[in-house]
């Protein structure tokens, strides 16, 4: 199973209670943003690592790292271009520079954006939504509907990603070219995916709410 | 049209192995087999939309490996199962044009009318409708038009008749014929018995997908 849905297993972690998987993940997001040196989010993201490597979701970590790694490279060039004070590395275009602490705080950006969303995408991925709803529910009393609503939400972040690459298949195979190399051109040909993206998405969550209520979940 | 020279393929688990089968101008094979058997996967080899991890597809003399699914889809016109992954516009006529426009830009406006009013006929739309006020039987017929408005050498159907009730079938079936009359050639999957029985009026062959290679 790919992308951020759950994955089952049998493993220490996927059998741990989810509210101390939630806080350990928590622990980790504070931890890298508490700490103000690269080597926080470095270690957060080696011991992440390593969590996923003892649940069997070693390849999947690398794939989401990845895939964020193409998202950052984009922040990072913005981010660079933005900062323009401290010492010049080379100089660019119209006055423009790169400098050492834009390249410094940029590298920090990304390594910290990365390393805060790890953990909790591998919570999601050894979790069941509905475990975790029920957690909520137990620990800290959340009424059950708003547990299942939040479990539901992180549900759909991955129906979301699936629907989206069918959705881009679909297009392509029609002849848009979404298999093109380049960034923005790729870019500007998602926003006629929106409309089948939010008419999908709209009619799921009225079925799923719709589901929710006949299995009588208003009533718990 | 459509050539499979040794394909093998898999995800985690091998789907295929050395599969080999031609479809030839004028053909339909109607692709059948188990639940999760790799139909649809198949069906993703045929444009590229998947590359083989051994051997070579063709599709119209293209090998899928050296071109983009996207420059494939004047020659494969390919139906998804579910309609609303491939409708990005809001209206019958604007969907259909859409379709046409990317395959074929240069072609001309009494043209381009003469196939959308030819095409909305052949399945009974109106081209003035809006598409998300439309039944999921209308929709997938909408799906279907705006892939046979571009006149594909090969069609490439995935479950197509899922949402239509006989007269959308009896329609498919007339729009596949004649342009099978035409030297196109279709893959077809269907579990849909009263389809392929329509199917196999015309110059159809069943193929099965099973133990990892296709059976006639």
């Amino acid at each position: 199973m790919g992308g951020l849905g759950y994955f089952p297993g049998t493993s220490f972690l996927h059998k741990l209670n989810p509210i101390i998987k939630l806080f350990i993940a928590f622990i980790l997001v504070a931890a890298v943003f508490a700490i103000p040196s690269l080597i926080a989010p470095a270690g957060v993201l080696v011991v992440t690592f390593f969590m996923a490597l003892s649940c069997q979701s070693a390849k999947w970590t690398l794939k989401i790292i990845r895939s964020m790694i193409k998202f950052s490279i984009v922040i990072f060039i913005i981010q660079t271009l933005f900062i323009q004070t401290g010492d010049t590395l080379f100089p660019l275009f119209w006055g423009l520079r790169v400098t050492k602490e834009g390249v410094l705080f940029s590298l920090g950006f990304v390594l910290k954006l990365i390393a805060s969303a790890l953990p909790l995408a591998l919570v999601l991925r050894i979790t069941k939504g509905i475990d975790l709803a029920d957690s909520l529910n137990e620990t800290f009393k959340i009424p059950y509907k708003y547990a299942y609503a939040i479990s539901s939400a992180m549900r759909f972040v991955p129906d979301f990603a699936d629907e989206m690459n069918d959705i881009i298949e679909a297009q392509t195979a029609r002849g848009i070219e979404h298999d093109t190399k380049g960034l923005i051109k790729k870019a500007r040909l998602l926003a006629p995916l929106c409309l089948p993206l939010l008419l999908s998405g709209v009619r799921k969550a009225e079925i799923a709410a719709i589901s929710a209520e006949m299995r009588g979940v208003a009533n718990r | 049209m459509l050539v499979f020279e040794d394909v093998s393929f898999g995800f985690a688990d091998e789907l295929f192995r050395d599969v080999n089968f031609r479809l030839n101008p004028g053909e339909i094979a109607i692709l059948t087999g188990k639940n999760g058997v790799g139909k649809s996967t198949l069906l993703r080899l045929c444009n590229g939309l998947l590359k083989p991890k051994k051997g070579n597809v063709r599709v119209a003399g293209f090998l899928t490996d050296e071109h983009k699914t996207s420059s494939l889809a004047k020659h494969a016109g390919f139906l998804f199962q579910n309609p609303d992954r491939q409708i990005s516009k809001h209206t019958v006529k604007e969907e259909l044009l859409f379709g046409l426009s990317l395959t074929s830009p240069d072609i001309d406006e009494n043209t381009k009318q003469e196939l959308l009013m030819s095409i909305s006929d052949e399945f009974g739309l109106n081209p003035d409708s809006e598409i998300f006020t439309l039944s999921k039987g209308y929709r997938q017929m909408v799906a279907i038009a705006s892939v046979l408005i571009t006149e594909p050498k090969v069609m490439l159907f995935d479950e197509p008749t899922v949402c239509l009730d006989k007269l959308g079938k009896e329609a498919l079936t007339r729009c596949i014929s004649t342009r099978i009359e035409k030297g196109a050639a279709a893959l077809i999957i269907s579990h849909d018995l009263d389809f392929i029985e329509m199917l196999k009026t015309l110059n159809s062959r069943i193929l099965i997908l099973k133990d990892k290679l296709i059976k006639s």
